[in-house]
């Protein structure tokens, strides 16, 4: 899958930009504060709708105007053509210029895997940033996940706001008990298969980039130990304390362990991010896995961070994902790019919200 | 720019409190208005006033009518056995569309909404017991939405109203989830009311 164009208007610090991508590895390269990490942020918020930078759209328009344009167009198995649109007053997504009207529908035009410093919040980070990764992963892949997550967290809200009344209308409660308990196990169920898929990926994308200094070990730890049903009872004494819902998916974990030991715990800072790359990594190969072909790969500021070891581990992984008629777009400033890239870059210098291909 | 004149910010204000009408269509509406004709927006008022006070809810079934009870609660052709249990009047209207359906309503008057301060009590359903106790009735289909609020309603309800004799049957899909029947069109309908299943 591909890039072919991209297109902004009013976006960040791209007043107007139309610029043509081939296959292949893409090399951003300019001075701080020029809007390299920008155009990664644009296709990813393309690919999942929001900035993985976690703020909301009004940041993303151009200081002074009234909102921001960024389309494109993703090859793959077909073509498709992506718009959106968005103002304080009016958000407009369109795909293949029909408006979308079920999100399920929408993920799947444009599939990628970014690659960022915040990354090592999947580490470092609370569990939610863990299940956001295999939410986004499971989104990915199946349609039916997101609205499944959406109606889940409709049930959970629902359901604690019952919790927060005086004195909750028990059949009340139990009715939504039940949605809870039929969408989140649901949920695990997905989680559950998923896990021990990307585990193995996880592994030996770590080993590879960590010349098998440690052993990853990724294991999936639900809230809901056997029987959501008899757990979400037995839990009632404790929620009337609490007032809101304390067992489900929403407090699912994932552990991460280097050498059986908790990686957030024990890790060094280097085998924190190495990890979170693998990740990353793994999610990549299990998306190609999956779809049949590669996402699109955006990596931003990460080399820089890794000694020359792990780059060396790194760096045919991703050469990789390009040859199998992939993308990949990586930012680098004139100082850290990886020298010891390949012949078949293609560089482009962004300068003061611009492109210009080298 | 000088500020409005007093009746007009009044206008921009009263109309921005109606549904789907925002701040500025609010003001465009209210510029309209103050620039018709005076007999235009005389005969518009007293047209409003009318339909108000010629409406009324059905005292049985809950619909929106002239006399009370409603021609649908008063038609004899109509199944009195069967009752389709929507969540506003407005659903009554896409249901007889399909002109599938030959029993009676009942409007709910809204879902279980826990994040909306909607209890079980705030709905019709005490008028829905008694009808049971007064009419004939053998089967209740449920035909709420299946967002996430409609779909714990119908289950509170399938046991709240379970008794002996009394069918309780959930249409069974066909309509978009998150969304009233309000936005199902006939096709769908007609398919989801032949398609109706028992709640366990
Ligand atoms: N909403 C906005 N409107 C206008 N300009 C913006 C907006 N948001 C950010 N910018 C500008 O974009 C530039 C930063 O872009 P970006 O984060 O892409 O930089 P970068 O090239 O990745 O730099 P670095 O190498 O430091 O990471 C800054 O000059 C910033 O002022
Ligand atoms: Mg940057
Ligand atoms: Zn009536």
């Amino acid at each position: 899958m591909h890039l072919a164009h991209l297109r902004l208007r009013d976006f960040r610090n791209y007043p107007r930009l139309d610029v043509d991508f081939a296959p292949g590895f893409h090399v951003l390269l300019g001075d701080n504060a020029q809007g390299k990490t920008n155009i990664l942020e644009a296709i990813y918020l393309m690919a999942t709708l929001r900035s993985f930078r976690g703020v909301g759209g009004s940041q993303m328009v151009r200081h002074g105007q009234k909102g921001y344009f960024v389309g494109g167009k993703a090859v793959g198995q077909g073509e498709h053509e992506i718009k959106m649109y968005w103002s304080t007053a009016e958000r407009k997504l369109s795909l293949d210029n029909q408006p979308v009207r079920k999100l399920g529908d929408y993920f799947g035009a444009l599939r990628v895997v970014i690659f960022c410093t915040e990354d090592l919040q999947l580490v470092k980070g609370p569990s939610r940033a863990r299940r956001r990764f295999i939410d986004l992963l499971l989104s990915q892949t199946y349609p039916s996940y997101l609205p499944l997550l959406q109606r889940y967290a409709q049930a959970l809200r629902s359901r604690n706001a019952l919790l927060k009344q005086r004195t909750p209308d028990d059949a009340a409660l139990e009715s939504f008990s039940n949605e809870l308990v039929k969408l989140g196990n649901e949920i695990i169920r997905m989680r559950v298969e998923l896990i021990p898929k990307l585990s193995p990926l996880a592994r030996l994308a770590y080993r590879r980039i960590s010349n098998d200094a440690e052993e990853l070990r990724l294991e999936y730890q639900p809230s809901v130990k056997k029987d959501f049903v008899v757990e979400l009872a037995q839990s009632r004494r404790r929620e009337q304390t609490y007032r809101s819902t304390l067992i489900g998916p929403h407090r699912d974990e994932i552990l991460l362990q280097l050498n059986d030991r908790s990686a957030a715990q024990f890790g060094s800072e280097g085998q924190k991010r190495t990890l979170a790359i693998a990740l990353k990594m793994a999610q990549a190969e299990y998306l190609t896995g999956i779809h049949g072909s590669a996402p699109i790969l955006l990596i931003d500021d990460v080399m820089g961070e890794l000694d020359v070891k792990r780059r060396s581990g790194l760096l045919p992984l991703l050469e990789r994902a390009h040859h199998t008629r992939g993308q990949v777009f990586m930012t680098c400033t004139e100082e850290n790019w990886p020298r010891e890239l390949g012949r078949d870059l293609q560089r482009w210098e962004v300068k003061a919200g611009a492109l210009k291909k080298l | 720019m000088a500020s409005l004149p007093q009746p007009i910010a009044d206008l921009i204000g009263t109309l921005s409190r109606l549904p789907g009408i925002g701040p500025r269509s609010a003001e465009r509406l209210a510029l309209h208005l103050v620039q018709s004709d005076a007999s235009e927006v005389k005969q518009l008022a007293e047209t409003l006033v009318n339909a108000r006070e010629r409406v009324q809810t059905c005292s049985i079934c809950g619909s929106l009518t002239e006399q009370s009870p409603c021609t649908m609660c008063s038609d004899p052709r109509r199944d009195a056995a069967l009752i389709c249990l929507v969540e506003r009047p407005t659903d009554i209207i896409s249901i007889e569309k399909s002109g599938t359906f030959r029993g009676k309503y009942h409007v709910l008057g809204g879902k279980i909404s826990p994040l909306n301060g909607v209890d079980p009590e705030d709905l019709r359903i005490g008028e829905l017991e008694s009808r049971l106790t007064t009419e004939p009735i053998k089967e209740i289909v449920i035909a709420l939405g299946t967002d996430v609020e409609g779909d714990a309603t119908s289950n509170y309800l399938a046991k709240r109203l379970a008794r002996p004799g009394l069918r309780i049957t959930r249409i069974a899909h066909g309509l978009p989830a998150g969304s009233g029947l309000e936005f199902a069109d006939e096709l769908t309908l007609t398919h989801a009311l032949a398609g109706r299943r028992e709640m366990e």
